[in-house]
Order: C-alpha cells, then structure tokens, then sequence
C-alpha cells in the first residue's frame, strides 16, 4: 500500500512516503524550495518523494493531510466571535488568510495530484504528532504526550500507544495497532504559546527562535518564576491554563502578549538590540528566559509523571513542536518515572507528514505493524560527481579519495582546527543537522565556537554549538542518565559534560556546563563514526563540533552544489561530499568571473 | 553621475518626494530595514540561479552577484539597526515604507522555471532601476554620511551586476537580447501592475469583511462568548467512541 503525507500550510511544509507500511522518503518543502520555514504547499516535496519510488499519483492508494482543516478553521472563528469587537482588525486577515486556500485541502490536493477525491484523507493534528512519535519508535508500548501552540483545537495531549502483530500473526493474540489520545488541553491554554510568546517579547522570531530563549535560560536565574506564574497557573486537575488578560495571540495575530504582560516583566527586548547578559538589562532577559523555561519544565514533569503513575509504562514517546526542548527532555528523562523517553528527529509540524501517513496505514487501513527503519535520513542523498565538476570547472582542488584516505585526511584537517561541511548520503528529516549535512570542527578551544559564529553561522554569542560522540565513548565525556544515550540519539536532549572534560570541550560546553550532544551509533551514520573514531586517534576525544550546514537565514543544504555555494561564500574551509574533498583556493575566488567580465 | 547610474524620468520627476521621505528619521530607518530585506531576498534568489545554472560561467557571476546582494543587505539592515538604536521609532505613521518596493527580492522570482536569458534579462532591469533610484538616494542622505557611503558602495556594484547581466544575455541570446529586455520590461510592468490590483483587492476584501464584521457577526459573537463561559479550563476527556471519520476535515 502506498501512502502520501503532507503537512503543509503554517509552517515547515513536508511529504513523506510510506510504502506496504515502511517510510521511503520524506523532505521538507524548505529543502527544495530553499525557502526557510516554507509553509506552503509541498510540491517540490512530493514530486521528489514519488520521483524517488518511481511513482505516479495514480499509483497512491491514499493522500493523508495531517489535520483537520475545517475543524481549525471553525476555532479560528470561534476565537474571533468571542473577542468581539476587539477582533475587528484581525478578522479580515483571518478569513481571507484561511479562506484563500487552507479550507479547501481536499480540492488543493485533488488538483495539485489528479488524484481521486475519495483517496484524500485526514488525521488530527496531534494524532498525527503522536503517530510521529510513537510509530517511528523502538516502542512496542508507550504513553504517549504531544505539545505545541496549536493544532485545531488541542495544544497538548496525552494517550497510549500499542504497536499491532507484525505481518503473518494469526490467532487471538494478532491485533492491530492503536493510539488512544485519552484526553487534551485545548486552545488558548498552550504551553508552546506561552513560550512562543515569551520568545515574540525576548525579541526573537516566532516559530523559529524558540531554541534561543532556551540557550539564554543558561545565563540566567529563574528569579522571576513567580511572575510567570502569575500568567499560567496550574488546574487542580493537573493541566495548566493561562491567564488570557497578559496575552493578546488568542485574539489578534500582531502582537502575543499585552499591555498588561508588559506591565508585570517590563519593557519588551527591541529585536535590533544585541543581547549582552553583562547588562543589568541582558541579565533581566536572560532571567525572564530561565524562569519561563522552569516553569515550561515543571509543568511538562509534572504532566509526564502523572502520565506514568497512570498508565505504569516505562517508555514515553514525545512529540510536537514543545518535544524541541532538549532542557525538558532531559528532566522528563530523570524526574517523570519514564526509564525511555523518544523524542522523533522531526517532532514538529514538518514531522507531522510522516506521521499521517503512518497514521493512515496502521490504522485507518489496519495493516499490520512494520518495523521503522530507527534513524532520520529520508531526503534526497548527496551526488558527488555534481560538486566535484563544479568545483573543477571553478578552479577549486578537488581530490577523490578511497574511503580510508577520505576518513583520515578530514579528521587530520579537524585536528589543524579546519571547518568542514560534511554531506553524506540522504539528508536529514526535521530540523537538526544528525551527520549528513553538518559543519564538523574540532570542539576544544572556545575560540572554535567564536570563529564559527564570526565567519559562517552570524548568530549571538550567547548559543551553544553541539557535539557528536561515538556512543562507545559517549559516558566517559558526558553525564548520561540511564535512557540518556536514547534520548540523545537525535540530539533531543540536554545533558551536563563531566566537569573534569570541560576545558577540553569548550566549544561544545555551554556556560551552565551542559550540552546538547548527539550519541551516534556505528549503524546509523557509519562514515561519521569512522571519522569520529580517526579524530579520536589524532585527538584522543571522540568527540566533534556538529552544527547544522547551513548560514544564517537560510534552510540547512540539500544538494552538492547547495553546500557548495554555502562553502565558497562562508569560512568552511573545506568541503566534503561522497568521495570528493574540495578544499578553498584563496586565488579561485568568483572575484576571476569578475575580471572575466570587466 | 555614470550613464548607468542615470534616473528614470518618472524618478527624476519624484524626486522631491524622496527627498520628503528620507528627511525624516522614521521613514529613512523603515526604508533602509526593506532594502535590507530586499536585497537578503534578492540576493538568495540569484543565488539560487547560481545552484540551477548549466553555465559554468553564469554559476561564478552568479554566486558574485549574490554574494554582493547579502552583503548589501547585512549593510543597510546594520544602517538601520545602527540609526534605531539612537533613536527608536515612532508607532504607525503614515508613511511606513515604500508600499510597492522595487527590487528582485519581492517579485516572486522563482529562479528555477526562468532559464539563464530570461533571467539574465530580468536582472538587467532590475539593477539598471535599482541603480538609477540608488543614486536619487544617495543625493537625499548628504546629512548623513555612513548612509550615503553604502548608497556609493552599493552603486558601485549595481554598475558590475547591469554590466555583466547585459553582456552574458549578448553571449547567450545574440541578436535577441534587445528583445529580452524589453520582454523583462514588460514582465516587471505586468508583475507592478498585480501588485497595485492586489492591493486594492485587499483593500475592498478588507472593507467588505469589516462590514461582515460588524452587520452579521454581533449575534453569533454573543453566542461564542456564552458558549465559552461553560468552558472550563484543564484536562478534557477524549471520549474513545469519538466519530473521527478519515475522510471528514471536522
């Protein structure tokens, strides 16, 4: 059976293919696109995803869109009916945004694909979340949580997970698989409003610098915790609601906190002023972020352990937007009473595509439980005859080198602290770069982490950059709890670096002593643990700076001559792709097309 | 001021308009932060081209112009960063940018179905617009010498991306490179003229909504907010027996 998922039209876009219940492909819409964040309809995602399996939309059994349009449609209504009259100014943004062409996903679909209207269908947005989660882990049987701002009306829910008999299980045993979402928070309460809104006041992006509050969090004291209270206040039965007079996003689109959510934590962070938590004003920021981000988590473990208590599973699966939280994570990890907890690459919206799909399949068609291949890459892979003729034709060194050479000849370029930009293979689903489209330095010396922010990423001082260990050699660096090592397999969790590692590690360390490391086993990315290793023999730290491929603004690379024009105009200083090694030429500089034309 | 620099009549003639609109330091701070978007957009457009290229040649200009276009944009978002900070800006005002910027940056280029000579002409004009405005602008800013100094290194470059844009289209299309021109002409006539209708759409979607508003939704309103005082906050059971057909979007 062949199954197409879309997400599409709020943010980060995607498709994904599921095959006789296995993913094939699955890209987001801003990796083709080159659009970041790319909400609109994915169809540079689908045709990649059908062009790679050799299908036509004919050949779909079914088309899954990853919530329910018109239910979505109806709380956007609803939520402006009951801010009348101060909803005058947002309505008519509202109904001609959602009225152009979101309500009519089935009819988009339909034409977009030529596909038969009855093979459209849809799942819940956060059942979706949960099928992300749940279907594409190890678990057989999980509880299951999903957060985010919002999808049609749930912002969080809670639900168990049973994975069905694998294919060929007869007699009374064989059953399919079920996801029960028990019971949700609805909308305006959300925590991932909540910390979107914090993060729209700290000056940062909605949607897409929520993880800056969290890097900032470090550099403050959760002193105004209380105050933050005052704005979301526990239920007695254990949820949370917020306080609708501090915030605004319930019933305008233009701002997400009030006059009076101004008055409580004073004067909002302008965006064009740079954070220096040496400030007074740095440090009430940094304070704000630390103490919105405690109370994230408190919230988050109190529900996960209720979440256990109930159900007494010992696996979690967490998805939506919130499950990004790599500090969360990790707390829900040592204080929920969950001893696993997975955290899918792609918990967000652009994840969703894969889980409708599976959704879909396991299901609404019951077929029976498969096995999901346990890592990320799902994109379109890497083509390295591309970048080596362009790189030719451009006058750069190319080498071609056998595996071995190509291994120990870029770890001895990270060992001279060399930048590298590193693609290997399908590229990653979701937003964190795992090994396949990463820049790769040596993680020793602070200076690294200044010279990366200076000449290629632009971003703040104040964010950390993650490291990648082996798993073999992951403890002896890093403070692993017990399912830590899991958690840590896509980088979705946030653990301390062991004190004594500290210094040698502090390009990696972010200024609480943290990291959010990835743990890379042998199978899932091969060639980065070979390099991992062949750094360690030259280093004796396993252990690289792994940050995503890509320069400020844009979505991280996709193909060879992407990561190359990234390459040529940033510090990398060399680039990597298959079998190719490109190394900048200083003199070979696009400056010679100039002289050509002048 | 070069022949490739020199104004449009129509911008000669609006002249004193620029030179009401950068006078003030709202206005001159809204419109440096546009062009810095502007020329961000623009510039991952052509860089963009640099990726699709076949031309060998075309990806190395290319990747220049682009690589020219973010720098400009890192500059003038700086100047207007740089100018908010010594004075933050009024809330509303009247005049808040320029309500139909020129510029490759929004004109929807999607760089992949435009093929090399199209393109190559679209840039042409584009940068041959630009270029003539950046030099209006610059004699607007003389108060203000750090502006004026990006306009000149702007212009500086825009001359490089006219020239080599005509040159590679000469290479390319031969006797049919006046022809692209003109066509990229009429293209960006046609694209302001979508824009202008879109806005005064949006304009009478935007009355006729309000008026739907404030006619239709008053009783429907009151009906929403006593509905929502019966809604309690916290958990809500999910009743396991709730119909979710797949086909249904309710």
């Amino acid at each position: 059976m062949k199954i197409l998922g879309i997400s599409a039209h709020y943010h980060d876009s995607a498709a994904a293919l599921v095959v006789d219940g296995v993913p094939v492909a699955a890209v987001q819409e801003e990796r083709l696109s080159r659009r970041k964040n790319d909400a609109g309809f994915p169809l540079h995602a689908i045709e990649w995803c059908l062009d790679h399996a050799k299908l036509d939309p004919g050949d779909l059994d079914a088309v899954v869109f990853y919530e329910r349009s018109m239910l979505k449609f109806a709380r956007i209504l609803t939520c402006t009916l009951r801010a009348f009259p101060r909803s005058w100014r947002s309505f008519p943004q509202a109904m001609k945004n959602t009225l152009g062409e979101k309500v009519w996903v089935r009819g988009v679909i339909a034409s977009h694909l030529g596909v038969d209207r009855r093979k459209i269908l849809f799942t819940g947005h956060h059942q979706a979340h949960a099928a992300a989660a749940f279907l594409t882990s190890p678990s057989r049987r999980a509880a299951i949580l999903t957060a985010d701002g919002v999808g049609e009306w749930a912002t969080l829910t809670a639900g168990i997970g049973a994975r069905g008999e694998k294919p060929g299980a007869t007699g009374p045993q064989a059953r399919g698989t079920n996801i029960s979402l028990l019971r949700e928070v609805r909308f305006p309460h959300s925590l991932g409003m909540l910390y979107s809104t914090f993060t729209a006041y700290l000056g940062f992006a909605v949607n897409e610098d929520e993880f800056k509050v969290m890097g900032l969090a470090a550099y403050g004291r959760p002193a105004m915790v209380d105050q933050v209270r005052k704005v979301i206040r526990r239920t007695p039965d254990g949820a949370f609601a917020i306080v609708p007079e501090y915030f605004e996003y319930q019933t305008t689109a233009t701002r997400s906190y009030s006059s009076k959510f101004v008055d409580l934590f004073g004067p909002p962070r302008p965006s064009y002023e740079p954070i220096d938590v040496g400030t007074a004003e740095g440090r009430r920021f940094a304070d704000i972020a630390a103490s919105v981000q405690r109370v994230l988590e408190d919230t988050l473990v109190d529900i996960a352990r209720a979440l256990q208590q109930e159900t007494k599973l010992p696996d979690l699966c967490f998805g939506g937007g919130v499950a990004l939280n790599g500090v969360a994570n990790a707390r829900i990890l040592a204080e929920s009473g969950f001893e696993r907890v997975f955290v899918p690459p792609a918990p967000g919206d652009g994840g969703c595509a894969l889980g409708a799909a599976l959704y879909a399949d396991r299901l609404y068609f019951k077929n029976p439980d498969r096995d999901v291949p346990d890592h990320p890459f799902w994109g379109p892979a890497v083509d390295a005859a591309h970048l080596a003729r362009a790189a030719r034709e451009d006058d750069q060194q190319v080498d071609e080198l056998d595996e071995a050479a190509l291994i120990e000849r870029v770890a001895a370029d990270l060992a001279a602290n060399r930048i590298v930009g590193w693609m290997d293979g399908a590229s990653e689903y979701g937003p964190r770069a795992l090994g396949h489209r990463s820049l790769l330095a040596a993680p020793h010396a602070i200076e690294m982490r200044d010279r990366l922010n200076r000449d290629i990423k632009h971003r703040e001082d104040f964010r950390p950059f993650a490291p990648v260990v082996t798993a073999e050699a992951a403890d002896r660096y890093f403070e692993l709890p017990a399912g830590g090592a899991r958690l840590a397999r896509f980088m979705s969790g946030v653990f301390p670096v062991r004190p004594e590692w500290r210094a040698e590690l502090a390009a990696v360390t972010h200024v609480d002593g943290s990291a959010r490391v990835q743990v890379l086993e042998r199978s899932m990315a091969p060639r980065l643990h070979a390099l991992l290793e062949a750094y360690g023999r030259r280093s004796a730290i396993p252990v690289l700076l792994n940050t995503s491929f890509n320069v400020a603004g844009e979505p991280i690379v996709n193909a060879a001559l992407e990561g190359y024009t990234t390459f040529r105009r940033c510090g990398i200083d060399a680039l990597v792709a298959g079998s190719a090694v490109v190394t900048k030429r200083a003199t070979a500089s696009a400056t010679l097309a100039k002289e050509h034309v002048a | 001021m070069s022949a490739g620099t020199r104004s449009g009549p129509l911008d000669r003639l609006l002249r004193p308009l620029h030179k009401w609109v950068w006078s003030d330091h709202d206005r001159r701070v809204r419109k440096l932060l546009i062009f810095g978007n502007v020329e961000t957009d623009g510039g991952r457009d052509i860089l963009r081209a640099s990726e699709v290229t076949p031309d060998p040649l075309l990806r190395r200009l290319y990747l220049e112009h682009a690589i020219d276009e973010l720098h400009h944009g890192v500059l003038f978002r700086q100047r207007g960063e740089a100018l908010l900070r010594q004075r933050g800006l009024r809330e509303g005002g009247f005049f808040s940018g320029n309500p139909l910027p020129g510029g490759h940056g929004l004109d929807d280029l999607v760089v992949e179905d435009q093929g090399d000579p199209r393109l190559l002409a679209f840039l042409h004009i584009a940068e041959k617009t630009a270029a003539g405005r950046f030099a209006i602008y610059r004699g607007c800013v003389n108060d203000d010498p750090e502006t004026r100094a990006i306009f000149e290194e702007v212009l500086r470059d825009e001359v490089f991306h006219m020239n080599y844009s005509y040159q590679q289209l000469g290479r390319l299309t031969r006797e049919l490179q006046r022809r692209h021109v003109w066509r990229a002409r009429g293209t960006r006539l046609w694209n302001r003229y979508l824009r202008v209708a879109a806005a005064i759409a949006g304009l009478i979607a935007n009355t006729l909504l309000t008026g739907i508003y404030f006619i239709l939704l008053p009783p429907f309103a009151w009906a929403a907010r006593r509905a929502e005082r019966r809604d309690t906050p916290g958990w809500r059971a999910i009743a396991p027996d709730r119909a979710e057909s797949p086909t249904s979007q309710y």
